[in-house]
């Protein structure tokens, strides 16, 4: 029984790093609509940004700002250059699903034909753990918990305080609606975009500090739980992503440590075909959302 | 042709079948019926796995390195058979859940997570095909039986292959370009009004699955059959978009251009940078041959979706046939046109 | 009376559609709240009424899209409440969308073909079988489609992808594909919506004709105008209730009709 403290404190980092990943993620999916299967490769493109920014000498913490900014530019680009022309010309959204991976496909093989098929690492110096009740955690991972914690209160309060918030939840429940109340839409959704992917760029760089060392695919195999936990939650739905990643980010921790720790994945896979299968919309579903989950 | 050019032609020609099988098992899945098969891979990799445990002796030849299930030492042509009624019946869990009344993206994102499992599952798990080192040693088909030297063997096999796709043709020409193919058709573009009018939208996905299943199950049976090893690395997710770009490259729906499509993608790209030196790191080219298949991906999707050689459109003649397409030729009739504004 | 005379009496007398005590509701918000009423063979039956009454929900639960949450309906002395399309279209009830719903990478011609139920090429081993076994049926199927092609002018769109028809030319392809489907009973959820006057006015004298030859079919409509022409009797719904019924004359005498459309 005593693995169960530890399993307990992994699954609260893994739930901290989950959550900076789905949150921004089901935002964007909220906003915009369109499920970017590229996202963990923008995660792992930021994680090796700053992975170029540590080897010029900044602290890891600089490096993690210098990630948010790479990528929250390059998901506004991707957003302006290739998603939005395809939804123009009217590409349907299982459509956008295969423009997505093609991106994603591109954005790996780059960070992988560039960096080569290597483990890499940030090579943070070697820490001190300490206890926290049952829990034992090393200093890295409290602040990730903390980073964690800090971004979703400032989520909450951009959302919930601010203009640009009202106008991203009306974007996200009803597009057109939103539009004809005046709010201009395509700059929310730039908004969006650049949000998710500061969001998504601190989500890749806390990964890769927690996973020690990484390669070009590891933030991808992330990609499927980072899915999991945001459909749990209710796509659009940011608390529900915090929400889904906790659930996720728990059991599969715990149950590694009680079964075997190669299946930790598997477990949210499991989680999102049964959610899809039997309660789509997820936890906290939204009734007034258009977010049409069943055809 | 000197031994090594037949040896290499051989082997391409085989390849060839290969990807045509199953690309044209996948292009009915998704060309004709419109289903989002993210996870056909996964047939393959059932064909393949079935045939190569009912190829081989039991796990404890060859100094028993190897734990699979299975092992019954079969004969060929079983291993093929068995490949294909298991890769069909494999497809009926995959439609099931394709069944559920989700959103399209919805539906591509569960099947791709599906696909994700059966690796991760495949991987773990070194009892059922031993794990992630993969199956080797697969005999050859008939090949002590025959006891002819390689290159006659190799030239056997392609036509083993050859009249496997005959087959496969016959099958899906039969299908697609008749009332069945039709319906399914509908289904794809309307599947609430093709239920409105009694089309039965349960057994035509079923069917839609199984039949692509069978075909993506032959392909990997056939391969496994020629090289003699599997393994989880042969079939990662990614793989079904190769076989997709093949379809949307070459032409949905169309055979032909699903032929073009498979010389272009896998065989193309596989046999370009065959001869190149290896520069660069290990993974260096591969990955460069996946950054230009995405490009592909959006080139086509952008400039043309419906694929090099698009859908062929059915008319009919005065007397109420349908006309193939010789008849169209031979009338001075245009094989296909576009549908406007026609993207994916 | 001989039992086919019988049958017949009983046929022409007893409605041919009964729906009773349909409720269905949607998170909270009731559309249907108890919807009843008869429809008469060989009639067409306007179903009217202010926006949110509940006609298009009515309709998609008769079809089978929708699950009533009680109630029942009875086609032609049959339970079939809550089966599902594709089996209440085998039993003869065919609709048609309020968005055009044509099957747009198929040809015109395609669209009607694929809308005849029971076709020997649709199963597996019918299509196995080969072209031989089929064509037959098919060529009878191409003939009926082309005159009604012909009758509703669009011959010259026979190999047009549906996808490529204006809305307008996609409506009679929708009714057309209806009547392929070689309907009992024909469900038309809003026809006319969009559709130019002219246009309209030809959808309305087809569909007058259908009527003489004995088809029977229910409208969801706002066109008063064309309501008042070809249906007889009329249903009035409000806030997810019947509210009259009768002719259009009579109706329109009513004072809870005329308040339903200024309230509802």
């Amino acid at each position: 029984m005593q693995f169960v403290g530890p399993a307990i404190g992994f699954g609260l980092v893994t739930a901290s790093i989950l959550a900076l990943a789905a949150v921004g993620f089901t935002m964007q999916f909220g906003v915009t609509n369109i499920l970017n299967l590229a996202y963990g490769e923008v995660m792992a493109a930021s994680g090796f940004a700053a992975l170029i920014a540590v080897g010029k000498g900044l602290s890891i913490w600089e490096a993690m700002a210098v990630a948010a900014v790479f990528g929250a530019v390059l998901s506004f680009v991707l957003n302006r250059a290739v998603y939005v022309p395809f939804i123009r010309r009217g590409t349907r959204l299982f459509g956008m699903v295969i423009v997505t991976v093609a991106v994603g496909l591109i954005i790996e093989n780059t960070i992988l034909a560039t960096a080569g098929p290597n483990f890499f690492s940030y090579s943070l110096a070697q820490e001190s753990s300490y206890s926290v009740g049952p829990l034992i955690l090393t200093t890295s991972q409290i602040v990730i918990m903390g980073i964690a914690v800090a971004c979703m209160a400032a989520i909450h309060g951009v959302l919930r305080y601010t203009k640009l918030g009202m106008a991203m939840r009306a974007t996200a429940t009803d597009t057109t609606l939103a539009r004809s109340c005046g709010i201009r839409t395509e700059r929310i959704v730039d908004a969006a975009w650049l949000i998710s992917g500061a969001m998504c760029g601190i989500a890749g760089v806390t990964l890769f500090i927690n996973t020690t060392s990484f390669t070009a695919s590891t933030a991808n195999s992330f990609l499927v739980v980072i899915v999991a936990a945001a459909i749990l939650g209710g796509v659009g739905q940011p608390y529900g992503a915090m929400l889904g990643a906790l659930v996720i980010g728990l059991t599969s921790e715990i149950a590694a440590a009680f079964i075997d720790p190669s299946y930790k994945n598997v477990v949210a896979f499991v989680i999102l075909v049964v959610v899809l299968l039997l309660r789509p919309q997820g936890i906290l579903a939204d009734i007034t959302s258009q977010r049409e989950v069943v055809a | 042709m000197s031994t090594a050019m037949q040896f290499y032609v051989s082997t391409l020609l085989v390849y060839t079948g290969v990807w045509l099988l199953g690309a044209w098992g996948l292009n009915l899945q998704f060309g004709t019926a419109g289903l989002l098969s993210f996870a056909f891979i996964v047939f393959q990799a059932v064909g393949a796995y079935t045939a190569a445990v009912l190829a081989l002796g039991p796990q404890t030849d060859n100094g028993g390195f190897q734990h699979y299930i299975g092992g019954y030492d079969l004969p060929f042509p079983l291993p093929l058979l068995g490949a294909i009624v298991v890769g069909a019946a494999f497809a009926i869990p995959i439609g099931l859940v394709a069944l559920r009344r989700l959103r399209s993206d919805y539906q591509a994102v569960a099947l791709l997570v599906i696909s994700i499992i059966a690796t991760n599952v495949a991987t773990n798990e070194p009892r059922l095909f031993n794990g992630a080192t993969g199956i080797a040693l697969v005999p050859k088909p008939l090949a002590s039986w025959l006891g002819v030297d390689l290159i006659t063997y190799q030239w056997i096999y392609v036509g083993l292959v050859v009249v496997v796709c005959l087959l496969a043709y016959f099958v899906v020409h039969r299908i697609t370009h008749s009332p069945l193919g039709r319906a399914m058709r509908a289904m794809r573009d309307n599947e609430y009004a093709a239920a409105s009018l009694a089309k039965n939208v349960i057994v035509l996905r079923i069917l839609a699955f199984m039949i692509g299943g069978a075909l993506g199950a032959a392909s990997g049976a056939i391969l496994v059959l020629f090289i003699g090893t599997w393994a989880p690395s042969s079939w990662f997710y990614p793989e079904t978009f190769v076989f997709l770009a093949a379809i949307i490259i070459g032409g949905t729906n169309n055979s032909l251009g699903i032929f073009v499509g498979v010389l272009l993608v896998p065989i193309g790209f596989a046999e370009s940078t065959r001869f190149l030196p290896s520069i660069g790191h290990p993974g260096l080219i591969d990955a460069l041959q996946w950054i230009a298949i995405g490009f592909l991906f959006l080139i086509f999707l952008w400039f043309r979706p419906q694929g090099i050689l698009p859908e062929r459109k059915h008319r009919y003649s005065s007397e109420g046939k349908l006309l193939t397409v010789m008849q169209l030729v031979s009338r001075r009739l245009p094989i296909r046109s576009k549908v406007k504004g026609q993207a994916t | 009376m001989s039992a086919v005379a019988e049958e017949e009496a009983r046929v022409s007398t007893e409605p041919i559609l009964r729906v009773r005590g349909i409720v269905r509701d949607f998170g909270g918000v009731m559309a249907v709240a108890g919807a009843d009423f008869d429809l008469n063979e060989g009639a067409i039956t306007g179903l009217i009424g202010p926006n949110g009454a509940g006609k298009s929900t009515l309709v998609n639960i008769i079809a089978g899209a929708i699950r009533p949450r009680s109630g029942s309906i009875t086609f032609r002395g049959a339970d079939v409440t809550a089966q599902p399309p594709h089996l209440i279209a085998h039993r003869g009830i065919v609709r048609t969308f309020q968005m055009s719903s044509e099957f747009g990478k198929l040809t015109v011609l395609e669209n009607l073909l694929v809308a005849v139920p029971g076709q020997e090429g649709e199963s597996f081993w019918g299509a196995m079988r080969g072209r031989r076994f089929w064509e037959k049926e098919e060529a009878a199927l191409v003939s009926q489609a082309r005159v009604l092609l012909e009758r509703f002018s669009m011959t010259a769109k026979e190999e047009e992808y549906a996808g490529n028809l204006s809305g307008g030319q996609r409506r009679l392809v929708e009714i057309m594909r209806g009547l392929m489907a070689k309907p009992k009973l024909l469900l038309l959820d809003e026809p006319l919506a969009g559709v130019n006057p002219s246009l309209a006015q030809e959808i309305l004298g087809y569909l007058g004709a259908l009527r003489d030859e004995g088809l029977t079919m229910l409208m969801v409509e706002h066109d008063l105008n064309a309501v008042e022409r070809i249906c007889d009797p009329v249903i009035v719904m409000a806030q997810g209730k019947v509210l009259a019924q009768g002719t259009f004359a009579q109706l329109r005498k009513q004072q809870e009709v005329l308040d339903a459309y200024f309230i509802g």
